[in-house]
């Protein structure tokens, strides 16, 4: 998996870690109980120091979707994978609705919107 | 617990100009400090006094609680630095130098000696002369992390590398850094590098430590967690606000 994390995106470095872990949860390709790399092998991979790749793993502890086991690592726990799903969801939608909002108030038409839509639903299932 | 670097009041002349006026800094346990700064500000001066390479005017600096004057050996004992240019004779080889640093470091570790040569490809035959910029800079870099030192000190270890090769560098020292209970202090001027490095950013300008801020702090994460993005730019804005701060 890609841990590519950008500081000048919008999102701090431990956000954007937690976006892409709770993504391939989403995507299924992490599952429940499947081990996480360590703060310091994520860290590595992120290009992020190890504090911040504890945060990350903090928040996603907070959220219920891994668990720490002492001394062995981190673990994607049972209901990980459908919390993933619901948060990204819920973020992602809200993020929908604010440019299809500014979508249409710099005058784009509902039903082109609607039609570009269908058409990279079409690409993606295609 | 006791921080790992303690910096009081240090000044420092060379001549009738001072470099250093009544600087202080501490760094705490477990954290990463990058120090940003315009060139000939004296970060690398800072560096040399804490390793006890030249003597503060007036001030007090401990590593460990030891004092760099004092217990000259014990401090280059406990820190691992990597300078802005490798200073090493140039017939020696990589693994001439590793043989040489190995009895001053009690903690010294070959097996995070012998990961990073083989992760690196270190060349460990080829004298200093003949290495590229980027396998010294490598080779630097095990001498700093291998000792397990209490105090990591690096100045610009990552510059002038290519973008690939800089990569592979900071995920080696990522993977072998252990900072429970340690500390390091990291000299850059590249941005994206400080914020992804630093857990605090300190800002150097007239001799003093202006500016000393967790990197949430100064790229405004929110209480609820939100903001804190664009961190490169936001550094930016941080060094000019002081710089002109200070020059007022």
């Amino acid at each position: 998996m890609n841990w590519n994390v950008d500081p000048g995106a919008d999102k701090p470095p431990s956000q954007q870690i937690v976006a892409l872990i709770l993504d391939a949860l989403a995507r299924g390709e992490i599952e429940s109980g499947a081990q996480l790399p360590s703060v310091r092998q994520l860290a590595a991979q992120a290009l992020v120091n190890h504090n911040t790749a504890a945060r990350a793993y903090r928040d996603l502890e907070q959220a219920g979707v891994v668990r720490g086991k002492n001394g062995l690592g981190v673990f994607v726990t049972d209901a990980g994978p459908k919390i993933a799903r619901g948060l990204r969801r819920d973020e992602t939608l809200r993020e929908f609705a604010r440019i299809a909002g500014e979508a249409l108030r710099s005058g784009h038409e509902p039903r082109a919107l609607v039609a570009l839509l269908s058409k990279i639903s079409e690409r993606k299932s295609a | 617990m006791n921080p790992v670097l303690q910096v009081q009041g240090v000044s420092k002349l060379f001549g009738d100009r001072a470099i250093l006026c009544g600087l202080d800094l501490e760094l705490p346990a477990d954290s990463t400090t990058v120090l940003l700064g315009a060139n000939g500000t004296g970060k690398t001066t800072l560096m040399k006094l804490v390793l006890g390479l030249e003597r503060p005017d007036s001030g007090t600096i401990r590593v460990a609680g030891l004092d760099p004057m004092r217990d000259a050996s014990a401090v280059r004992a406990r820190v691992g630095f990597v300078p802005d240019r490798p200073d090493v004779y140039s017939w020696m080889t990589p693994r001439e130098l590793f043989a040489f640093l190995r009895p001053q470091y009690p903690r010294w570790n070959r097996t995070i000696e012998s990961r990073l040569v083989e992760r690196l490809s270190i060349p460990l035959r080829t004298s200093f002369a003949t290495l590229s910029r980027g396998e010294a800079a490598k080779t630097m870099l095990v001498a700093a992390l291998a000792p397990q030192p209490d105090l990591y000190l690096l100045d610009e270890a990552f510059s002038g590398l290519d973008p690939l090769v800089r990569d592979d560098v900071l995920a080696a020292f990522l993977a072998e850094i252990d900072l429970s209970g340690r500390a390091a202090l990291i000299v850059t001027h590249e941005l994206d590098l400080a914020a992804r490095l630093g857990d605090r950013i300190a800002i150097l300008a007239n001799g003093r430590i202006a500016a000393c801020k967790s990197i949430e702090e100064l790229c405004g994460v929110d209480e609820g967690g939100g903001g804190g993005g664009d961190q490169p730019r936001r550094l930016k804005q941080a060094l000019s606000d002081v710089l002109e701060g200070s020059a007022a």
